[in-house]
């Protein structure tokens, strides 16, 4: 009994291509298509829940219920939400550039659906796979930073600006510590592929295949990954309490909405990526002893997609943790953190994968 | 007191001792700049208010003068102007630092210009208002003509000064505050962390902060002058909503120096039963105040946790005096109530529960290596900046300067029972945080030997009908949960005071902003402003 | 290197103090009241300052003697005394209450009122539930059509015979 996702893929092709045929252009249109919506299904479903879970999470730490209104235990709130954000009036300012100003959160929009496309959700449930994948989410990820440079810039806001210009800062310096500890895992598994990532953390996940540098690459990577997504203490470009919105003041509606949407995907997606360089991705877990082959036959039948959402959620929850109890820091003590600690930690950590692995691969010869 | 006295008339032969509850002294125009001149090297070094008067033939500035290392000592320095038209009066802000604003007040309301003061725009009103409402001929029947457009920026940032030129005529100035290049940040009046309306135009270069200019006013409701038509029960209410977070001990102040002026003597149940209730108030007070300030730097689950706890008080004010937030509870005389028969034990129940939560507090946020960071180093405020300022309460005994007025000039009950004047000596962020929940600690010492010794008896004493402090002129400090909060009525005798004033302790420490904040960053200015804890609409009045 | 290590990780330990108060407070009861959910059993203080009602007694009476000085104290003319006078079967003179309007949108909830309200006609209510979507329905008329309390003969109750002659002083 298989519960794999990917049988019904592999059944819809099958039966499309019976259908269709000769035309196998056809097929592949469709198949595209197919594939193009139920990712954007996807991802505003799990902004949804995303959301839900956030406002319930924070709720509990600070002793609140969180929202209860709509729906049993407020289940359909952000449904409303949606809806509310939907209707509302796109305000348009007067002296800015409006051109760039709407292009702002498409821009945002489009570098986190880039990346999640580049998720591996399950055993053959992959949007986009290539040789590359790591680089390419990489790339793709940082378009996001251009984003809320345009917001902020073309809002016509003294506030936006300072927003948009501690966003730049942050964000381009975390992403050198965030690369290097993937780079560091790339290192040990010896490949840019997600798949083949994926694939050698058959029986051990990296995290336990790579020993203290994988860990400490682990840490590096939550706190950088963290701060990419301008959450949690890491706040700055939005800083309600210093700058009102950051960046987005200006945005109403569902421009806004759009902004909103990136920003709680983008906790997914980093999760999402820490998952699969780091904690196998949608393998399951397995000890690799003999005697413990029972327990791993069990772990193989939880479906792939499940492993994977149930350590992206874990991660996510990490996440919201550390953002609820922590106050936000200072842009000075922002780098700070990246160029004296983490940047210099990860350097030295990846010397130390290349020792590692170097000393495997002279163990195996 | 009577060498300063001897002192003053040395330098001014026509000055002379005025009859009054506190030690005052009057002495001519012409001569007050030496006087002062004299009073501040001798150790006169905290101004603690001034005050104009309107007595309909002359304008009277009246100073009140403590010394900052010996702070039970009050003098009261007075002098006054005929000229009813074009009222002058040299500045003292070059003295006392504090009196630039009060200056500005002073012009502001009963136009009194102040001779060499750099900074003579209006404090409260718009730039364009016409006349000066606290003189007694003021016309305030509703202008309908008033324009309510709003106000071109430049005008905000025109300043007028007068100075006297080399030929000894008056020379009218006009400078502009800021420099046309320079990039001005518009922080508030609506604002997530400015605590109420205040608005503050910051020059800024990149994030960090060049200068600050204060702007008041947007909360003005002229609680002073509504209280000149209002008899003296009356006009209580509206003091709780000075400085809405320590109500009750705004009140308190009120009630004492009108009690001071009828000589009423408070039953002792009742004296005890205000002293818990300030202490609640300024526990109550200091735990938002932390919570405000945890929110201020990002961290919104302190702020949950210090308003939860918060409300434990706000419970036990609802159950004895029947409000929360405006408890309305102290009268003249006594106390509105008896206490509830509840309350008693929940004090006694919240007592080691806010003990636990402070702890909490302490691990969640105070040991944030975040936190600290943030904290130390960063906004800080030397011992004699604190005085000149006048900036006294929490802030200033964070800078080192004893100036508890519960410590040096006893009231209510605290003779009578131990606790310590909690003093840091480093006047950073992180000193003026940490004072801030270590007086919650000596309050709950306060709380915990009075309510065992509450005494039996009356809850309020017997007042005549009809209010009517005798004439003459009355000054009652206490202290508030922001510093020495201060009452001034002056009485001809009538059931409503001729004029009232109110010393803020949140307008210095506003007025300290600038001085601390230069060449720190926007997030610290934010931090800096929490860790003042000021309030704006007790600055407005 | 000592202390950079050694700052490194008593901050990560103390990071990790302050996610543990967090998670112990997730853990703890919530604090939020629930209402309306709990409206019927919500706590509700009885000295609460909500409403100002007349204290109406079975018989549909109430105590007020429109002597206005409940008008004369209110700091913010929140309180109107409408009276007139009439004459009694005695030949005296009396004054009888028409109509009291309070304000609700101008109140301080100050409690100068009831202090002062020598035969206790009117008092405070715990109810809190202001909200109307009307301005002027917030002005409320607290008699109603209730009655004067009706004169007893003379060994009347004493406590109100005391409340009488007090506001005759």
């Amino acid at each position: 009994m298989d519960f794999e996702l990917v049988n019904l893929i592999s059944w819809i092709d099958e039966s499309l291509r019976d259908l269709c045929g000769d035309a196998s252009w056809a097929v592949s249109l469709i198949e595209y298509v197919l594939i193009a919506i139920a990712f954007l299904g996807l991802y505003c479903v799990l902004a949804l829940i995303l959301i839900l879970l956030e406002r319930k999470i924070c709720a509990d730490f600070q002793c609140r219920i969180g929202p209860n209104r709509v729906g049993p235990w407020g289940l359909c709130q952000p449904i409303a939400d949606m809806f509310k954000i939907l209707l509302k009036e796109i305000i348009t300012l007067k002296n800015n550039d409006k051109f760039l100003f709407f292009t702002a959160p498409f821009l945002i929009l489009a570098g986190s659906l880039g990346t999640f496309g580049a998720l591996q959700f399950g055993k053959g449930l992959v949007g986009v796979d290539f040789n590359v994948g790591i680089f390419y989410m990489l790339a793709i990820s940082s378009l996001g930073v251009i984003g809320i440079l345009l917001a902020g810039w073309s809002s016509d806001n003294k506030y936006t600006l300072i927003g948009a210009m501690r966003s730049g800062a942050q964000l381009i310096s975390y992403e050198i510590s965030a690369g290097i500890s993937i780079l560091t895992m790339v290192l040990l598994g010896g490949s840019l592929n997600l798949t083949d990532l994926i694939e050698g953390q058959k029986d051990s996940w990296y995290l336990f295949q790579g020993h203290i540098p994988a860990i400490i690459a682990f840490i590096i990577y939550l706190i950088a990954g963290h701060a990419e997504t301008n959450r949690g203490p890491f706040d700055l470009p939005e800083a309600e309490s210093e700058l009102c919105a950051g960046y987005h003041t200006e945005y109403s509606g569902i421009t806004f909405g759009f902004f909103y949407l990136a920003e709680y995907l983008n906790m997914f997606i980093i999760a999402g990526i820490g998952t699969m360089v780091f904690l196998g991705g949608w393998q399951p877990f397995h000890i690799n002893y003999e005697w413990a082959s029972g327990f791993n036959e069990l772990m193989d039948y939880i479906p792939s997609y499940c492993w994977f959402v149930g350590k992206v959620f874990m991660l996510v929850l990490l996440s919201l943790w550390v953002r609820w109890s922590f106050p936000r820091l200072r842009i000075d003590q922002l780098l700070h953190l990246e160029w004296k600690i983490l940047m210099p930690i990860s350097l030295v950590n990846m010397l130390l994968m290349a020792g590692w692995v170097a000393y495997i691969a002279a163990q195996n010869n | 007191m009577e060498k300063t006295l001897k002192l003053i008339q040395s330098l001014s032969s026509t000055a002379e001792k005025v009859e009054a509850m506190d030690f005052t002294v009057a002495v001519a125009k012409d001569d007050l700049r030496k006087v002062a001149e004299k009073l501040k090297a001798e150790g006169w070094d905290y101004l603690i208010n001034l005050t104009a008067v309107d007595n309909q033939e002359n304008i009277e500035v009246v100073y009140h003068l403590s010394k900052s290392s010996d702070m039970e000592k009050l003098l009261v320095l007075k002098t006054k102007t005929e000229d009813m038209q074009n009222p002058i009066v040299e500045t003292v802000c070059d003295l006392w630092e504090s009196a630039g604003l009060y200056e500005r007040e002073a012009y502001d309301f009963f136009g009194i210009r102040f001779l060499n003061n750099p900074d003579m725009r209006r404090l409260f009103l718009r730039p364009d208002w016409v006349g000066y409402p606290f003189r007694k001929d003021y016309d305030n029947t509703p202008n309908e003509k008033f324009s309510t457009s709003v106000h071109d920026v430049a005008s905000m940032e025109n300043v007028p000064s007068i100075t006297l030129n080399h030929h000894g005529e008056i020379e009218e100035k006009n400078v502009n505050l800021f420099d046309n290049d320079e990039y001005i940040v518009n922080f508030g009046p609506q604002h997530p962390s400015t605590h109420g309306v205040l608005h503050l135009r910051i020059s800024l270069d990149g994030e960090n902060v060049k200068k600050i200019d204060p702007h008041f006013g947007y909360i003005h409701r002229g609680i002073e002058k509504m209280m000149e038509s209002m008899t003296y029960p009356q006009m209580l209410f509206l003091t709780e909503r000075l400085d809405y977070l320590c109500g009750s001990i705004n009140r308190h102040a009120l009630c004492m120096c009108v009690e001071k002026a009828m000589n009423i003597e408070v039953p002792k149940r009742a004296v005890y039963i205000r002293t818990i209730f300030d202490e609640l108030n300024r526990i109550a007070s200091h735990l938002l105040g932390w919570a405000c300030m945890c929110n201020d730097m990002g961290s919104i689950t302190s702020f949950i946790y210090g308003f939860r706890d918060r409300e434990k008080i706000m419970d036990i004010f609802q159950e004895t005096c029947g409000g929360r937030l405006m408890v309305n509870y102290y009268v003249i005389g006594g106390v509105a109530q008896d206490l509830h028969p509840n309350t008693v034990n929940r004090i006694k129940e919240f007592i080691p529960y806010l003990r636990e939560m402070i702890k909490e507090y302490h691990t969640l946020f105070t040991g944030n290596p975040i936190a600290r960071d943030r904290m130390t180093n960063c906004g800080f405020l030397s011992k004699e900046k604190a005085v000149a300022l006048g900036m006294s309460g929490p802030n200033g005994r964070a800078s080192g300067w004893h100036c508890d007025v519960r410590k040096v000039a006893p009231y209510a009950a605290y003779g009578e029972v131990n606790f310590d004047e909690v003093l840091h000596k480093g006047g950073d962020t992180i000193d003026r945080y940490m004072i801030r929940l270590e007086e919650i600690e000596q309050s709950l010492r306060i709380i915990e030997q009075l309510i065992d010794k509450l005494p039996d008896g009356d809850f309020k004493a017997k007042v005549p009908a009809i209010v009517k402090v005798p004439a003459g002129e009355y000054y009652q400090r206490v202290e508030n949960a922001r510093g020495d909060f201060g009452v001034y009525i002056k009485s001809t005798g009538e059931k409503s005071p001729y004029r009232i004033k109110f010393r803020s302790p949140s307008m210095v420490a506003v007025s300290g902003l600038d001085p601390i904040c230069k060449g720190t960053k926007v997030a610290d200015l934010i931090m800096i402003g929490g860790s003042l804890d000021y309030v704006i609409p007790c600055i407005d009045r | 290197m000592k202390t950079y290590f050694k700052n490194l990780f008593s901050g990560i330990w103390n990071l990790l103090q302050g996610m543990r108060i967090t998670m112990r407070n997730a853990i703890r009861k919530n604090v939020t009241e629930c209402y309306p959910e709990d409206r019927e059993t919500a706590r509700q203080f009885e000295r609460f300052r909500g409403e100002l009602i007349f204290d109406i007694n079975e018989n549909n009476e109430h105590k007020c003697i429109a002597c206005g000085l409940c008008q004369m104290n209110c700091p913010n003319q929140s309180l109107q005394v409408v009276s007139k006078m009439v004459e009694t079967e005695d030949g005296k003179k009396k004054k009888v209450l028409e109509a009291y309007n309070w304000d609700l949108s101008s109140c301080t909830f100050c409690g100068l009122c009831t202090s002062s309200c020598a035969p206790k006609a009117i008092k405070w209510t715990n109810f809190f539930e202001h909200a109307v979507f009307d301005k002027s329905k917030l002005v409320k008329e607290l008699k109603g059509d209730s009655k004067p309390v009706e004169k007893k003969a003379a060994p009347a109750p004493a406590p109100k015979k005391s409340d009488d002659s007090q506001v005759q002083q």
